[in-house]
């Protein structure tokens, strides 16, 4: 019974004392530790391909490891390591490199009509699914309407969404999609709502894969978990759940060189945990590909660059925040660059990320090496004097109250953190932080209140700029509903008609070195003058790859190695 | 009636370790399965000098000794964590993150640079508070109801029972991930979590308590002389019946504090930027095999250990103290 | 005693049925489920469909009806995520659950029984003292805790596989299961050591047992099959209710180990808001904790006739 009145008292006393003594002196807990150097410089190189050598014979098993998918079938294959294995199984129109250009796939060529509008693939005769099948033009048509189809539940069939008769087909207005003709087998013609000349990238996503005859609807789960394909290799039984998938080599493969790989073995390992067992794996022999935790990047590229064993390249990604760009305090350029211009971008990528992502000075990323323009965004680096300047200019004066919105369970809880901080300290301001599941988090942005800065990350779909420049900024992906909320991509709310007209133009465009123009003018337009969204973090990826017993080893345009290149040294 | 039926003779032993179990066991917390079984039988308390017998009997167990020594020291660094911390436990120092301990941060930094010191003082100043705030909820809702269930009996008692029984059924931790997921995270959230689970053991040792007490001459003659049920419960059996409640109570504390480090840890807890301990544990995971990186995990377990240690020896100590047959059983 | 089975069966049916409501509305008063995982972003068009699909368009109480219509059926919905069968995917790890909570109770059973008798039969001892220091200590750490600590320290040492289950290493069943088993078991051994030892005083105080030693049997046979017999009754209880949780998922310890069984699924469910897994693993572990809890009463009441009347 004392007891218990002894624990009511504590519990009072407590909140009365933390009241009284708030605010005590405690040291100030900043700069370096005592006899340190000066701070290395941020990031880390990255390395150049591994140049491909000639020569291979059939042999080898690969081995890595990867995190569940959501589906290796292509009709909802979303993430990279569904991506991996997708693309072994299949093989779409066209195939990247991991430069992003794109090359023949199944086509031989392609060509547009006059005004884009309409596009001709050409097909290799004779190349056959893993279960004899032909592919043909058909099975292309069959790949999309299963996915595009409605209830076919895919969450990435509106990728095709440019295609005629998209509408009609995923409302279940029709059941074919007008759009696609297959009628020579040799020969798929596809007719788009709208021109574009980049469309032939778009089929680069594994939704435009082709399809036999036995896949059935997107609801047979024989299916699902053993995809029957076209690619260079085949399910050796089905997909084991959270425990492992294995591929091995399909013989018959004309679509391309053959593979070398006898097997690869996809060990399927915790998202929590998941990079730290890949790297023991690497170290003790279980895996021939592996990430790594990150406070291990700097002293494992220290022992495995020398040998040759380590992979570290930019790619296709941005971490941003979506800024309020018709809402207070944020809709005006010099208050978005005030606030920009307060973040150390540095002092976090070296301090939380420990080198593994570098400072974002773009929004479209480095993996575009056509359009990659360093530092467009002059406000993308640490200058407080300047951002003070701004700020008074904006009326973003201290105690000025600015929301931080993020994702949880995403690993953006300490980054965010340290960016609260330094605008707290910098510029004085009244920071709303705030965690929210990822759903709630999108309701936030859709809503016409959204306002301050709210995070989320962009990597393009397939190979193009404009997959960063017009969903993200044109005026077109607001898509405003009745009650003003944004359904498309475009958050911001940034609508500036000479973009438009300038993205439209691109898109237009058939020269690429002059279309590349064109995505770097709209770049210099909404990031550099506008900053209409505020990059933040560029994706660099690292990775330990076992070159001494395989050669040909690089990595692909979605974070995979090339697995139809590899062979066993 | 009980999930574990009564073990009758044995009964003690089972009564014994059962609450502590849990303090424990965050995986199998549903301790209280069995506990009603012992006490209908507990002797009344209340005289100065069954106390003093009881602090003699306490005091010569050791480990006790060193629990009450650990709980005391906890509440201290909850009354005084503002002046205890060298430095603001949420300031973070990105030039300095991850740094192992030296003279400065005696616990080393975190991924943020935050002093792990300061953050595991403010740890405890949350275990005490959360433990102490959810550990009285759970006894206020427990003791209405399992006063109400054994006084009045019938209805009521088969009501409250089923009800207990029903919550019984969910493991504590995977109860409290329910409501946290259903009312977002949060302190609050957490406490009312482990509020919702954790009524029904308190609630079914008050029925047994009333039950016993219910029939007794000196309620019976309270009962003749017109005094009304509330009178009852509230002056003639809650006096009676509540110190082994409240023992078990506050052996509950433990429970809670590991209950909460686990939702953290799993991520349905407390909000990121709180440094508390199973929050910490969970950031540190990614770095457990890291070398040179053991502080990140290992004070915040250790912290954790030493609590729930401390509560279970202060709980071993008040149940031999109170009930001396356990011992060696003479 | 039939009266007694059939009382007990209809408060487990109750008991069952209310914990599914109750799970039922706060898994699935979560809001919704779709667009919810990662940097997924799924056009609103696309998530109203999936709502569609899986039938979330419909008033609640309609939903529940539905739900219990299938459960008894045995069907348990698609996963929101990656559209497999629930029923498959609990099917799947079930095993691995069941395999992880009985190794574990082989383990803290055989620690536990055997530390306990020592502990009873030299009481005093320096081996009694040790027993009750190290199951006091054993008690008070979290499981969490002592995962963490066995896999920091010995995964990758010896038998302990550094990545369980990779097509390199395919370690048997039994060589996985060791450390999560171990992690479980070190807080039940302690209880059952205390348990036993407590029961063991109890019993060897019995007029019976006086009356073997007298008649001459031996101290082996006395401690062995008299004593033991009868003082490991509340050992089995324990453990049988002790092994309804741990079929439910011991979560957290699956997941540090990632050990594939039914806590791990949990796990992974609630980091991407899978509704109808979540339910169904948590309706799964309350079915099981309480058909054990009933097995083990009924088996009581047949060793102990007191009970029944109560």
């Amino acid at each position: 019974m004392t007891r218990s009145k002894a624990g009511l008292a504590a519990v009072a006393v407590t909140a009365a004392a933390s009241l009284v003594l708030a605010g005590c002196a405690q040291q100030s807990n900043s700069g370096p530790p005592a006899g340190s150097g000066a701070q290395p410089a941020v990031g880390f190189p990255e390395t150049p391909p591994n140049p491909e050598v000639p020569g291979g014979k059939p042999g080898g098993v690969f081995r890595l490891g990867i995190t569940e998918p959501t589906a290796i079938d292509p009709y909802n294959t979303q993430e990279s390591e569904g991506q991996g294995v997708e693309d072994s199984l299949f093989t779409g129109l066209l195939e990247v490199t991991p430069d992003g250009e794109p090359v023949p796939g199944v086509a031989t060529d392609w060509s547009p009509n006059d005004t884009c509008d309409t596009w001709t693939f050409n097909l290799k005769p004779g190349t056959k699914f893993h279960n004899g099948e032909i592919v043909d033009a058909a099975a292309f048509k069959r790949g999309w309407e299963r996915a595009s189809i409605k209830d076919s539940g895919s969450e990435v069939s509106y990728h095709l969404d440019v295609i005629k008769g998209y509408d009609e087909i995923s409302s279940g207005a029709a059941t074919e999609m007008s759009g696609v003709n297959a009628s020579n087998p040799n020969q798929l013609v596809v007719t788009l709502k709208n021109a574009d000349c980049e469309f032939p990238l778009r089929t680069i996503h594994p939704v435009a894969a082709p399809m036999p005859v036995a896949a059935g609807p997107t609801s047979n789960t024989a299916f699902n978990d053993a995809p029957i394909g076209n690619g260079p290799f085949k399910m050796d039984g089905k997909w084991n759940h959270d425990q492992g998938i294995r591929l091995v080599r399909f013989d018959d493969y004309t679509a391309g060189p053959k593979a070398f790989l006898d097997a690869i073995e996809f060990t399927i390992v915790s998202p929590s945990n998941g990079v730290q067992l890949e790297y023991d794996g690497f170290v003790n022999g279980t895996f021939d590909w592996a990430r790594m935790p990150a406070p291990l990047i700097a002293q494992n590229r220290s022992t495995y660059e020398p040998q040759g064993k380590w992979i570290s390249r930019k790619t296709n990604a941005t971490n941003y925040f979506v800024t309020g760009d018709t809402t207070a305090p944020l809709n005006s350029v010099d208050a978005r660059k005030a606030v920009s211009m307060a973040i150390d971008r540095n002092a976090i990528a070296q301090g939380v990320f420990k080198g593994a992502q570098v400072p974002a000075t773009s929004m479209i990323p480095a993996a575009f090496r056509d359009v990659y323009q360093e530092g467009v965004c002059d406000a993308c680096t640490f200058n407080l004097d300047e951002a003070k300047k701004l700020a008074e200019k904006a009326g973003l004066k201290p105690g000025t109250e600015i929301n931080l919105f993020y994702n949880t369970g995403a690993g953006h809880e300490e980054w965010t953190a340290a960016v609260r901080q330094q605008l707290e300290k910098n510029l004085g301001l009244v920071v709303k932080y705030s965690g929210v599941p990822f759903n709630d988090h999108l309701n936030n942005l859709e809503a016409p209140t959204m306002s301050g800065l709210n995070r989320l990350a962009w990597s393009a779909d397939y190979p193009t700029p404009g997959n960063f420049m017009i969903p993200l900024m044109a005026t077109s992906s607001m898509k405003l509903d009745a009650q003003g909320n944004v359904k498309g991509n475009n958050y911001s709310r940034y609508s500036n008609p000479e973009f438009d007209a300038l993205v439209l133009k691109a898109s237009a465009t058939k020269d690429e070195a002059e279309r590349s123009k064109l995505w770097q003018q709209a770049e210099q337009m909404s990031i550099g003058r506008d900053l209409a969204l505020m990059p933040m973090f560029q994706r660099q990826q690292f990775r330990l790859v076992a070159t001494d017993r395989f050669a040909n080893i690089n990595m692909d345009f979605s974070e995979n190695p090339t697995f139809d290149k590899i062979f066993l040294k | 009636m009980s999930s574990l039926p009564p073990t009758s003779g044995e009964s003690e032993a089972v009564g014994t370790s059962d609450p502590v179990r849990s303090s424990g066991s965050a995986d199998s917390a549903r301790s209280a399965s069995a506990v009603d079984a012992k006490l209908p039988k507990r002797r009344r308390s209340g005289s100065p000098g069954q106390f003093r017998d009881i602090w003699n009997r306490y005091r010569r167990n050791k480990l006790a000794l060193v629990g009450t020594f650990i709980v005391g020291l906890l509440v201290f660094l909850a009354i005084f964590e503002p002046i205890l911390t060298p430095f603001d436990p949420f300031e973070q120092n990105l030039l300095n993150t991850t740094a192992p301990p030296d003279s400065r941060h005696f616990f080393g930094t975190d991924v943020l640079g935050r002093d792990m010191f300061s953050a595991i003082i403010y740890g405890a100043k949350l275990a005490v508070i959360v433990g102490v705030v959810t550990v009285l909820m759970s006894l206020l809702v427990g003791v209405v109801f399992g006063a109400i269930a054994g006084f009045r009996g019938k209805f009521w008692d088969t009501l409250i029972m089923r009800l207990t029984d029903i919550f019984l059924a969910f493991p504590l931790i995977i109860g409290a991930i329910l409501v946290v997921r259903t009312f977002g995270a949060g302190i609050t959230p957490v406490i009312i979590a482990l509020v919702v689970f954790g009524w029904a053991t308190t609630a079914r040792l008050m029925r047994g308590q009333t039950l016993a007490l219910r029939e007794s001459e000196y309620v019976e003659a309270a009962r003749s002389i017109g005094a009304s049920d509330g009178r009852i419960i509230l002056r003639h059996i809650m006096p009676n019946a509540i110190a082994p409640v409240l023992v078990y109570a506050f052996t509950n504390i433990g429970v809670v504090v590991v209950a909460m480090a686990s939702l953290s840890f799993l991520g349905v807890g407390v909000p990121a930027n709180v440094p508390e301990w199973g929050r910490m544990l969970s950031q540190a995971y990614g770095f457990i095999k890291v070398p040179g990186q053991s502080h990140l995990w290992a004070f915040p377990a250790l912290a954790i250990c030493i609590t729930t240690l401390g509560f279970a020896f202060v709980a071993d100590g008040l149940r031999d103290a109170l009930d001396p047959k356990l011992r060696g059983g003479n | 005693m039939g009266k007694f089975i059939l009382r007990r069966v209809g408060q487990a049916v109750i008991v069952v049925l209310a914990a599914i409501l109750l799970v039922y509305v706060a898994t699935y008063a979560l809001g919704d489920p779709f667009a919810s995982t990662g940097d997924r972003q799924v056009p609103p068009e696309i998530a109203a469909q999936n709502r569609a699909i899986f039938g979330l368009d419909q008033p609640l109480p309609i939903q529940y009806i539905n739900y219990i219509g299938n459960l008894v059926t045995g069907d348990l919905g698609l996963d929101f995520d990656q559209r497999r069968p629930v029923i498959d995917m609990l099917g799947a790890v079930v095993p691995n659950t069941a395999r992880l909570a009985l190794v574990a109770i082989l383990i803290d059973v055989a620690i536990g029984v055997i530390a306990g008798i020592i502990a009873a039969v030299k009481r005093y001892s320096f081996a009694d003292v040790l027993v009750t220091v190290v199951s006091t200590v054993a008690i008070g750490v979290p499981t969490f805790v002592i995962g963490l600590g066995l896999l920091a320290f010995l995964s990758g040492v010896g038998p302990f596989p550094v990545v369980p289950r990779s097509f390199t290493d395919q370690v048997p069943w039994y060589q996985e299961v060791l450390l999560p088993a171990f992690a479980l078991a070190i807080i039940d051994a302690a209880f059952v050591a205390r348990l036993m030892r407590g029961s063991m005083l109890e019993v060897l105080r019995a007029d019976y047992i006086r009356t073997a030693r007298a008649k001459g049997v031996s101290e082996r046979r006395v401690i062995g099959v008299h004593a033991l017999r009868n003082s490991i009754i509340p050992v089995v209880t324990y453990v049988g209710v002790s092994l309804g949780t741990l079929l439910g998922g011991a979560i957290i310890t699956e997941a540090i180990f990632q050990y594939d069984g039914v806590g791990y699924l949990l796990f992974r469910a609630i980091g991407s808001n899978n509704a109808p897994v979540i339910s169904a693993v948590i309706v799964f572990g309350v079915i099981a904790y309480t058909v054990l809890s009933l097995i083990v009463d009924i088996l009581y009441a047949f060793l102990d006739p007191r009970i029944r009347l109560n």
